[in-house]
């Protein structure tokens, strides 16, 4: 075999990229043993090693660029949180993709995702005049000067037909607790969570740029998002771009209006329910109560706990760009949970972030288990609820 | 001394509910003729205690037999003072625990257990404690590298006079070329000091310490507390007398011109550690090749360490002394590439925090072998090896400097094997044993088994370690830091204390008359009846320990302060000259002749066990504790070592009709267990020997049985007695039974 030769420059590049802490690495090699890919059969598990793929960082040496490997990490941040080293792995990721991608070469299927949030602002292929269009019927305020929130819609909740109730739901129960809260519109853009995570550095900053300028121009000061991708990049992200606001996931103001009674929950629903952390809402974010509070809320429900929880959550595998990855059945992480979830007896499985609602759903039917286990996101219980 | 036996026998724990108890105080009183024969349903408590001392005080018993539980328990209750005799007959945990209650079987045990030991009473006489003239309890250090400084300055500052011989002219060893030491304090991640100047001013200005430079040890004679050195200084030669020896020498860098695969002597650039060090301190770290700055370095971490080529053992330091060397780099210059190739970083403890700065600083570490080191073409070299990390070979930029981290030698590893091996038949050289003494100029003893401290494991003079820290195989000489295992300058300093602490210890206890260790107290030694010695040196040159000079004749020369007291050359005798004051080969010969031998047609064998106190018998005790049970035919005889075995017993006990005896001793061989090094090793070798008393006696070797045995394998030993037990069934009954 012809040695693989080292290439400080190549590390000091993808360092420069945002993985300062890809020499902290001392290989042990938790990261992988704890990755979700360990879960699941096929090439891809067995290709994708984040050990390795930080080793080939390390060194600067090439074998990372290969799709399967580079794209494979979902972003859950299980490794990272676990890291004796304290390594900011998915920066490494995220530095190690900004160094294909910027170059150029980003894969084929991430081409025109890129390319519509690049043009329209969402990676949906979605017109920028439609973003509204999940308000048909609802009487949704405008974000005004004498608004308190400014509620900021997923593209994906803005514009993907399972979704948008995602986001009809959070209106309503925000209009029915009183929340002083309004939506910009047309002129909104992706928060460039997921773009960021797949190495387009250049679009991120575009985006987050675009956001920054409008948000301020408008006089936010509170941000309510219905995502927990949008939240976490708003408040990690953003800041140090100049975006300073306060930010605060749908969940966790609910629950606070709940404890505070502000928010009535009159009907209730006879269901033994599982809740699905989301990786951004809990291990990135921290947010494990705020959505059990709103669950127990709910007259008549049980709730149930799947075997992996809260800071042990299973990814659903739609993090960092993993949304848009075709993934052979089997190999889904999602099926994990649906399994995790049906084993429990669950006869409905409830999240609170639109891509592993879209992540689950799939996964669900294409274990075929529609009938056993119904799909939902929290706040479409909560509206459900209130009438 | 005139004895006054008193028997007593404790009921509690058991005991009077599974004997016979009247009938066993027959044996003490009618067999043995005890004066005072006692019970008492609890002997360990105060009123028990107070009416054996009452006894004591009012009637004269001075020969204590206690009948209860094992010695290994209440030794401290049932100690009535020096002069006072006092004999353990073990009823509770090898007889009524192990055993079932009121079985005719049990009790005939019990009483041959409290005959055995009546007998041994009988026997025994109170040690008196050896007292040598001029005793000194000064400490001598010799070498003055950062372990010696330590071991003379801590001794000296706890109250000891120190005499400290260097052979160069200034004190500081190895420390004298190093430039900076690793952290020693939070938060671990900067390099220090090395702070030698205000060790050696410190050791200067303590009145009790003196120093010789220039210096070496031209001498020892005598034994501990004993030792008359002769110091060579500049030509004239100085004696002092000293009570025990701090050996602090240290270690040399292993020989970089043997690694030749790593191109040291054909590239210029390729360069030992010990090199770099001295570049730093001088302040010049520049090419050899063409005296240009160093831009770039690589490391190569076990250089002749862990490789059955050169020195198959790890050395240690040199991880963390290349990380400081690493350190060195990007502390000067932190763009400065510096790759560290290495098999595992062992940074032990608070060091990791040393290698988690340098991952952070941004040196490249590769964990795998370095396949090769090559000139670039410029005058550079690239590094090749196989990385683990990524499974692949690769090859490394250009670097200016290749260092390698060789490994250290103790020095007592050098010289001349002080006996030459012959080679075995067919062989061209022989091997030398691991325990071989080698002619390294440290010591120069006037041992007769060899001038320095025999090795454990590639010429280092430890013992073991695990069991007995700082020990080696001469009493009152205590290696410690690089010269004892391989370690860096902290744990030297440790070593250094551990070491001084040890020599104070057996200053102490020498000049009290007592052993030092492991029978730390014991104040009994072997004593020689030299009319009837023949010259046979077999006791000169088994004991394990060099105790025992010669003089011209041959004639045994013991010196009592350097015996550890384990009676191998009681067992090496076959004269029967050596015993002790309370152990010797007539008194165990007696114990054995007690045991009562029933008639073959009774069909009750009797066995005898001769088990090591150190582990064996604890281990007897143990299956006790656990109610393991085994056969009601053994007698069991505790031993100070396997190797005290004198092969008279074996005859003794088959001619008593006895049907077999089982030695049980420690672990021998490479990761032995026994207590005094090579003593169950010793038994084992006599073993082959008792092959020719039985001839003699016409009997079948099977008889006769050596297990090795440690104090955890306690629940092997029911199968271990029975085993041998139904051995001896088939074998059928001892013939020599009834005459």
């Amino acid at each position: 075999m012809e040695p693989k030769v080292v290439s400080m420059e190549m590390r000091d590049y993808i360092a420069e990229m945002g993985a300062e802490t890809i020499n902290w690495c001392m290989q042990c090699g938790l990261c992988t043993n704890l990755c979700p890919w360990r879960q699941v059969p096929g090439e891809t598990s067995e290709k994708f090693n984040i050990r390795h793929m930080q080793r080939l960082g390390q060194m600067g040496m090439e074998g990372f660029e290969e799709e399967l490997i580079l794209f494979a990490c979902s972003t859950c941040g299980m490794c990272q949180e676990n890291c004796p080293r304290g390594v900011k792995i998915i920066n490494n990721v995220r530095s190690m993709r900004g160094s294909i991608v910027g170059a150029g070469m980003a894969p084929a299927n991430l081409r025109p995702i890129l390319g519509s949030a690049h043009a329209n602002g969402n990676p949906w292929s979605g017109p920028r005049d439609k973003r509204t269009a999940w308000q048909e019927g609802l009487d949704v305020p405008a974000f005004g000067p004498d608004t308190e929130y400014f509620l900021f819609v997923c593209c994906h909740s803005c514009y993907d037909p399972r979704s948008t109730k995602v986001a009809r739901s959070v209106a309503k129960v925000l209009k029915h607790a009183g929340v002083s809260f309004g939506v910009i519109g047309a002129e909104e853009s992706c928060c460039g969570e997921s773009m960021r995570k797949l190495g387009d550095e250049e679009l991120f900053q575009k985006l987050a740029q675009s956001n920054i300028d409008l948000f301020n121009s408008k006089g936010v000061k509170k941000i309510i998002t219905t995502s927990p991708h949008c939240l976490w990049t708003f408040k990690n992200e953003y800041p140090e771009l100049g975006g300073e606001w306060e930010v605060i996931h749908y969940t966790d103001l609910l629950a606070q209006l709940l404890a505070e009674g502000k928010l009535s929950l009159p009907k209730g629903m006879a269901k033994k329910v599982a809740y699905h952390d989301p990786c951004y809402l809990g291990r990135h974010s921290k947010i494990y109560d705020a959505p059990r509070k709103l669950l127990e809320g709910l007259p008549d429900v049980q709730p149930v706990e799947l075997n992996r929880n809260r800071e042990m959550s299973l990814c659903c595998a739609g993090g960092g760009g993993r949304i848009w990855a075709e993934v052979p059945m089997g190999e889904r992480f999602g099926e994990l949970r649906i399994t995790d979830a049906v084993e429990n007896g669950a006869e409905m499985l409830t999240t609170a972030c639109p891509y592993c609602l879209n992540m689950l759903t799939d996964a669900c039917n294409s274990l075929n288990k529609q009938d056993q286990l119904e799909i939902t996101e929290l706040s479409e219980l909560l509206a459900d609820s209130i009438g | 001394m005139e004895k006054k036996m008193g028997v007593y026998i404790c009921t509690g724990c058991g005991i009077g509910d599974a004997l016979d108890v009247e009938a066993l105080a027959k044996v003490a009183s009618g067999e043995f003729k005890a004066p005072v024969c006692k019970q008492h349903p609890f002997l360990c408590s105060p009123e028990g205690v107070a009416a054996i001392k009452a006894d004591i005080d009012g009637d004269g018993v001075n020969a204590v037999v206690i009948a209860a539980c094992s010695n290994r328990v209440m030794a401290d209750v049932f100690n009535f003072g020096p002069d006072k005799l006092v004999e353990r007959v073990n009823l509770r945990e090898q007889v009524i625990w192990s055993h079932p209650a009121n079985d005719e079987d049990t009790q005939m045990m019990a009483e041959d257990q409290l005959r055995m030991g009546c007998t041994k009473m009988n026997d025994m006489q109170p040690p008196e404690p050896f007292q040598g003239e001029n005793l000194s309890k000064r400490i001598l250090v010799v070498g003055g590298g950062i372990t010696g400084i330590t071991a003379a300055k801590e001794a000296a500052k706890a109250g000891y006079e120190t005499v400290l011989v260097e052979k160069s002219d200034q004190l500081g060893g190895y420390m004298k070329n190093v430039f900076k030491l690793p952290p020693t304090q939070p938060p671990y991640d900067e390099i220090k000091e090395t702070g030698l100047e205000a060790m050696v001013e410190e050791l200067n200005g303590l009145s009790g310490a003196k120093v010789y430079t220039n210096a070496q040890v031209a001498k020892i004679s005598g034994a501990p507390c004993m030792f008359d050195v002769e110091i060579q200084q500049n030509g004239n030669t100085a004696t002092e007398r000293v009570g025990a020896i701090v050996l602090a020498t240290g270690s040399e860098p292993y020989d970089a011109s043997k690694l030749t695969n790593y191109g040291y002597g054909s590239l210029p650039d390729v360069i030992a550690a010990p090199q770099l060090e001295a570049m730093f301190k001088s302040g010049s770290v520049t090419r050899p090749s063409n005296g240009e700055t160093v831009g770039s370095a690589a490391f190569i971490l076990c250089a002749g360490s862990r490789d059955p080529e050169h020195l198959p053992y790890c050395s240690a330091a040199c991880c963390v002394e290349s990380l400081k060397q690493a350190k060195y780099f990007k502390d000067e210059n932190p763009s400065t590439p510096v790759y560290i190739f290495y098999k595992d970083i062992r940074a032990n403890g608070n060091y990791e925090l040393l290698y988690k700065q340098l991952q952070k600083d941004g040196v490249t570490f590769v964990r795998g072998t370095v396949t090769g080191i090559e000139d670039d073409g410029s005058g550079a070299m690239v590094v090749s090896a196989e990385d683990v990390l990524t499974g692949s070979p690769i090859m490394s930029e250009s670097v200016d400097l290749v260092v390698l981290a060789t490994g250290m030698v103790p020095t007592s590893a050098l010289g001349e094997p002080y006996k030459a091996q012959a080679p075995k038949e067919g062989e061209e050289k022989a091997e030398t044993p691991a325990d071989t003494i080698l002619v390294s100029n440290l010591l120069n003893l006037q041992y007769r088994q060899g001038p320095e401290v025999p090795g454990l494991k590639y010429g280092y003079p430890d013992s073991h370690f695990v069991c007995f820290p700082y020990e080696s195989r001469r009493t009152g000489i205590y290696p410690a830091g690089s010269v004892r295992a391989p370690m860096d300058y902290g744990r030297c300093a440790v070593d250094a204390a551990g070491a001084a602490l040890k020599a104070i210890q057996c200053v102490e206890l020498t000049s009290q008359g007592k052993a030092v260790h492991p029978r730390a107290g014991d104040m009994s030694y072997p004593e020689f009846f030299m009319q009837r010695c023949t010259q046979c040196k077999r006791c000169t040159e088994e004991c394990p320990f060099g105790a025992i000079n010669e003089d011209e004749k041959g004639n045994p020369l013991p010196n009592p302060t350097r015996c550890r007291r384990c009676g191998v050359c009681m067992g090496a005798c076959p004269e029967r000259i050596i015993s002790f004051k309370n152990y010797s080969v007539g008194m165990i010969g007696n114990v054995i002749k007690s045991i009562n031998v029933p008639d073959e047609y009774d069909e009750k064998p009797r066995i005898v066990v001769l088990a090591c106190e150190n582990d064996a018998y604890p281990a007897l005790d143990m299956a006790g504790i656990r109610r393991l049970s085994y056969n009601p035919w053994v007698r069991i005889i505790p031993v100070r070592c396997l190797g005290s075995m004198n092969l008279v017993w074996i005859a003794d006990a088959l001619s008593k009709g006895i049907d077999g005896i089982l030695l049980l001793g420690c672990k021998h061989g490479d990761d032995y267990q026994c207590h005094f090094v090579k003593g169950s090793e010793l038994a084992n070798i006599r073993m082959t020997k008792v092959q020719e008393t039985l001839n003699r006696l016409v009997l079948e070797a099977d008889r006769v049985r050596l297990e090795q045995l440690s104090i955890t394998d306690y629940t092997k030993l029911p199968e271990l007695l029975d085993s041998f037990s139904e051995r001896l069934a088939e074998l059928g009954p001892n013939p020599y039974k009834g005459y």
